[in-house]
């Protein structure tokens, strides 16, 4: 594409305000984790560290069941994960795929269930978990986590379903496959790029839920990260060491898990579109 | 086609009760407990009619509430949409490293919010924030600005650290949208002689607003439930500047310990969303159609 030189400044000018509005922090906080105490709160910051120190880290990991939170956030956001892709591909299937009644108010029931604020079923949930002697338990995280994130999940696999071309599924059919197969072999494989995009959606939603998290975990060894995080906030004195080591070691697992599959979650969002 | 109705519904069915028992069943108990004088989790509680709704209505808290999570809808909304879209253009653009910065744009929305809070307050904050210095030396201010102080920069700040979350996953969306828009239209309008605003006003614009429509409802469905940013910086203060419909839910419920009050802003709070929600699909449903 032939950009005039306007353009083509216009366009450099808006990746460098993006890069810095979105990177910059992410430096200040990494670089920033390394820095001495007296480094951290000069009067006038540094921009690349002049002294270096691992103290933070070690006081974050005395002081705290840092990798205690960490794998009970992975556990949640994972078992969230998978959970919700099992129950959003069948029913995306069926009300995209599958003609059958009422399709369009229960549709449009479960885009409802998206409207309403977390906050009102907080109450009740509780409740409801202490009866069932879910409170204090990992899985009260993981069904909550799965409820937020699973009617969205079902609207953004909408498009993906919607782009897998009539003819392949009707052949099939015409050969006698039965609709499960149909779905497993044919469906599934097609609409990879959508599940890979739902299912990040879904571990990210858990991964950085709080406010279920610190009402319904109780003990300090359930914590998950974004709690066990801001536990750290409250017990010191604002030690901005260690927050931001804290908050560096938070951030390392997803930009990891993003490093690997981050793409496919990009790539799965501009191809099935939004609609 | 042959196929069963039965199973379609088994298909859906297991989504529909797994939503039904987590959401629309404690949405029901909200209901109920917003009829009651119920104080804390578990303690019983009486009858009580309409009068938590008498009392809400009548509570000047209630309308300020209402009125700064209006506010607060309508900047993020503002905000998170300018940002976006200007994200999403120079990402719809060829040039070296694309590839990367549409994977890596979406690092604000990735991190836990607990993190976003604790990125911002440092950088805000008075002593050894980057931010005052920067203002400071670009002869912006002359001392520092205590941003949480006062209501109105307390506010202004959530709304900035909120959108800073939530504006690459919009552009994203946008991008999905603009990536749909063929190049052909593009390229004729190119031949045309058409400048690049009017190729933007004339092609981008009119195919993109059904996707903006639809993101701008779930932008506003999503701010408006925001509460961790704003309780974790700011617990709704200074003065209860910052002390939107969520938070003041949390803190009836949680600190004030007055359950079933709480429960009956959530209902009221619940059926402004659901007429929003209802009027804009439908207002977004007839601009389909036109």
């Amino acid at each position: 594409m032939n950009r005039s030189l306007g353009l083509n400044a216009a366009l450099v000018a808006c990746i460098a305000f993006f890069v810095t509005l979105v990177g910059l922090p992410f430096w200040w906080v990494v670089s920033g984790s390394i820095k001495i105490p007296q480094e951290i709160i000069a009067r006038t910051p540094t921009m690349f560290p002049q002294s270096f120190t691992l103290q933070h880290y070690q006081k974050l990991f005395d002081a705290s069941a840092y990798p205690v939170y960490l794998v009970n956030s992975l556990i949640v956001a994972a078992s969230s994960t998978v959970l919700t892709l099992l129950l959003a591909i069948p029913a995306a299937y069926a009300f995209f795929r599958l003609v059958f009644p009422a399709r369009g108010v229960l549709y449009r029931t479960i885009l409802l269930a998206y409207a309403f604020p977390s906050i009102v079923v907080l109450i009740p949930l509780f409740g409801l978990f202490a009866k069932v002697g879910l409170v204090d338990r990992l899985p009260a995280l993981i069904i909550v986590n799965v409820a937020f994130a699973l009617p969205f999940s079902i609207w953004m696999l909408r498009s993906f379903l919607a782009g897998v071309p009539k003819e392949i599924e009707e052949a099939a059919v015409m050969d006698g496959a039965p609709t499960l197969t149909i779905l497993r072999r044919i469906m599934i494989p097609l609409i990879a790029p959508g599940i890979a995009s739902v299912g990040i959606y879904a571990f990210v939603t858990a991964w950085t839920e709080y406010v279920f998290a610190s009402v319904l975990i109780l003990s300090d060894a359930k914590r998950t990260l974004p709690v066990g995080f801001s536990g750290i906030i409250g017990q010191y004195q604002i030690d901005w060491g260690l927050l931001l080591a804290g908050a560096t070691v938070a951030i390392v697992p997803v930009v990891a898990i993003f490093a690997l599959i981050g793409r496919g979650f990009v790539s799965g969002l501009t191809e099935g579109a939004v609609k | 086609m042959p196929q069963s109705k039965a199973l379609a519904f088994a298909l859906v069915a297991p989504a529909l009760l797994f939503l039904a028992a987590t959401l629309g069943w404690p949405l029901v108990q909200a209901v109920q407990l917003s009829l009651q004088d119920v104080r804390v989790i578990g303690a019983p509680g009486n009858f009580v009619g309409l009068d938590n709704y008498e009392r809400v209505l009548a509570n000047p808290a209630f309308w300020s509430a209402a009125r700064l999570s209006l506010v607060w809808v309508v900047a993020n909304a503002v905000l998170q949409t300018a940002l976006a879209l200007a994200v999403a253009l120079v990402l719809n653009e060829k040039f070296p490293g694309v590839r990367i910065a549409r994977t890596w744009v979406i690092l604000t929305w990735i991190v836990p919010t607990v993190v976003v809070v604790v990125i911002w307050r440092w950088l805000f904050s008075t002593s050894g924030g980057m931010i005052n210095p920067l203002l400071i030396q670009a002869g912006i201010v002359e001392r520092p600005v205590g941003f949480f102080a006062t209501p109105w920069t307390a506010l202004a700040t959530l709304v900035f650290i909120n959108s800073w979350r939530w504006f690459p996953f919009i552009a994203l969306m946008m991008l999905a949208g603009l990536t749909r828009i063929p190049d052909e239209l593009y390229e004729a309008a190119r031949i045309d002689g058409a400048s690049p605003w009017q190729r933007f006003r004339r092609i981008t614009w009119p195919l993109l607003a059904p996707t903006l429509g639809v993101l701008a409802v779930i932008g506003t469905l999503l701010s408006f439930n925001v509460f961790d940013i704003i309780w974790l910086l700011t617990s709704g203060g200074p003065a209860g500047g910052s002390r939107t419909l969520p938070v003041l839910i949390y803190e009836t419920a949680f600190k004030g310990y007055r359950l079933s009050e709480a429960a009956t802003i959530s209902v009221l709070a619940t059926l402004m969303l659901m007429a929003f929600a209802i009027v804009a699909t439908r207002a977004l449903d007839r601009s389909d159609d036109r």
